[in-house]
């Protein structure tokens, strides 16, 4: 139930600041402007571009809209600020898991960014007369899988990059670092199975791949994909990952508490 | 005049030199914020090289002209936030009302509030996207009108982009709104990263003529392929003298509207 209130508040909270918030939706928009009509126009001289034909193209855009800020979507980012200025206390004090409180805070987060992701999109797409995309039911289970290994690794990559301010004031930079790989290297600019093959395995080594490409691809064209790697592979290197930063979290949650001292509050 | 001109030029290095103090206290932040920045430009270069290597054209640009178009977007980017970094911290004074203190004193307050906090990270990328600019426009022959006729078109561009950044700061006066206007900025002109005719139709002439981005970017290195009518060559310039006696008028408007409510 005091979950169900944090997810509430949360919501609360991004309707007193209205403007604000609309005119983050409005930058979302403009974003997915570049890449989409960039590739729109690559796929309309190059029919069939590495598998990808206009189509397709189209398809994997609009999923990924709608999916990368529903599993981007996160709260945790104060938690850096929280832990300089010494107010995490509040919430260490309080009876409630710290990484609950985080969770359903990003839930609501998650929530409300997929249902105006899903309405601006929509109607982008009548405005433009783009044809709706049409799910591909065939892998939904894979879909539901790496949906849920994606929302779990990122709720881990961002809360290891905010528990870098129990050592350091100097957050920006690395969340800067990893704001750029996760737009190179997730599938937001460009499908990463466009790259060349052995490059593309390469970055299917790193985590960013399983954050919102492969969701993506389950549900939007997974034919292109099943050609080019193992399945098993996909999977294999999904749960490694979840594991290591799963361990990794809780090591450096639990190094930060014992480094961790503030007073005048 | 000219007795102005080098004291304002004496406090400008001096707030610049400051400004440099500040930026070397981050020394780790440097190093992963250059290779952050660095990352970004060369994957995007690569995602270029990826496009043209199943094709030959984008619209009708050549692989040479998408990169030189890039690279001028780039270059207008970095140049912009190289000079106008001090904007992104503009609403704290005006909540705090420290910008009275500055508004006191005895030269113009955009030496302070516009240009007074020189990027230095950023100024270190501006080199080699310069160089590289020259090294791909040198590839080509272009006539030298046009090479002229393309960087007058650059500090057109330039101009547009201060005109943005004193129209953000004229919105901080009136409505205390910096942080997200400013964003809106970057993610407009993040459209002329590549040419401006990739968009549908109503889309490239909004963000051509309503919001000029493609005259930021692609309007230079149109003049440079010989590519842009005499007629859009003065829209450039009007447009660019229209915004930013604009974004002046808006400023002075928000001065008047100014209360100093903080504290």
């Amino acid at each position: 139930m005091k979950y169900l209130s944090v997810f509430t508040l949360t919501l609360k909270e991004y309707f007193v600041y209205r403007l604000s918030f609309l005119i983050w939706r409005l930058r979302v928009l403009i974003n997915f402007l570049v890449p989409f009509f960039l590739w729109l126009t690559v796929t309309k001289q190059v029919k069939n571009f590495a598998g990808y034909e206009q189509k397709s193209i189209i398809a994997y855009f609009f999923f990924t809209h709608l999916f990368s800020y529903f599993i981007l979507g996160t709260r945790t980012v104060d938690i850096a600020g929280q832990i300089q200025n010494g107010e995490i206390i509040n919430l260490l004090l309080k009876p409630i898991s710290f990484f609950r409180f985080y969770f359903f805070r990003d839930l609501a987060d998650k929530i409300l960014n997929f249902s105006l992701s899903f309405l601006e999109i929509s109607i982008f797409f009548s405005l433009f007369s783009f044809p709706t995309p049409q799910l591909n039911l065939e892998f939904l289970l894979p879909f539901l899988f790496f949906l849920l290994i994606g929302l779990f690794l990122s709720f881990c990559l961002n809360l290891l990059i905010s528990f870098i301010g129990f050592w350091t004031t100097e957050i920006w930079a690395p969340r800067f670092i990893f704001f750029v790989l996760v737009s190179l290297l997730s599938g937001s600019f460009f499908p990463l199975d466009l790259l060349p093959k052995k490059l593309f395995i390469l970055t299917l080594f790193t985590p960013f791949p399983y954050l919102f490409f492969l969701p993506v691809k389950m549900i939007a064209s997974p034919q292109t994909l099943i050609n080019k790697v193992e399945f098993n592979f996909l999977i294999s290197m999904a749960i490694f990952w979840l594991i290591i930063l799963y361990f990794l979290c809780r090591f450096f949650w639990q190094k930060g508490l014992k480094s961790f001292s503030f007073w005048g509050r | 005049m000219f007795k102005k001109l080098k004291r304002n030029l004496k406090i400008y290095l001096l707030l610049s030199y400051q400004s440099l103090k500040i930026v070397l206290q981050h020394r780790q932040g440097i190093i992963l914020f250059l290779l952050g920045k660095i990352l970004r430009f060369f994957v995007i270069f690569g995602m270029i090289f990826l496009i043209f290597s199943k094709t030959k054209m984008l619209v009708t640009y050549s692989f040479n002209q998408v990169i030189i178009i890039y690279l001028t977007f780039n270059l207008i980017d970095t140049a912009a936030q190289v000079l106008y970094r001090e904007v992104y911290r503009f609403r704290p004074l005006v909540v705090s009302g420290n910008l009275d203190l500055i508004l006191v004193k005895p030269y113009h307050p955009f030496l302070r509030v516009l240009v007074g906090g020189i990027d230095f990270l950023d100024l270190f990328l501006l080199i080699p996207y310069l160089f590289l600019l020259i090294f791909f426009i040198t590839k080509e022959s272009f006539p030298f009108f046009s090479v002229v006729l393309y960087f007058t078109l650059i500090i057109n561009g330039l101009l547009i982009a201060t005109a943005f950044h004193i129209g953000v700061l004229a919105l901080g006066l009136l409505t205390t709104e910096v942080d997200n206007a400013i964003m809106i900025y970057r993610d407009l002109l993040n459209l002329g990263r590549f040419p401006i005719d990739i968009y549908q139709k109503t889309i490239s002439f909004i963000f051509t003529f309503f919001i000029p981005v493609g005259v930021m970017t692609t309007f230079p290195a149109k003049a440079l392929f010989n590519l842009l009518s005499f007629r859009n060559t003065v829209f450039a310039f009007f447009i660019s003298f229209f915004l930013l006696s604009l974004s002046i008028k808006l400023w002075q408007l928000g001065l008047k509207k100014y209360q100093s409510a903080g504290g």
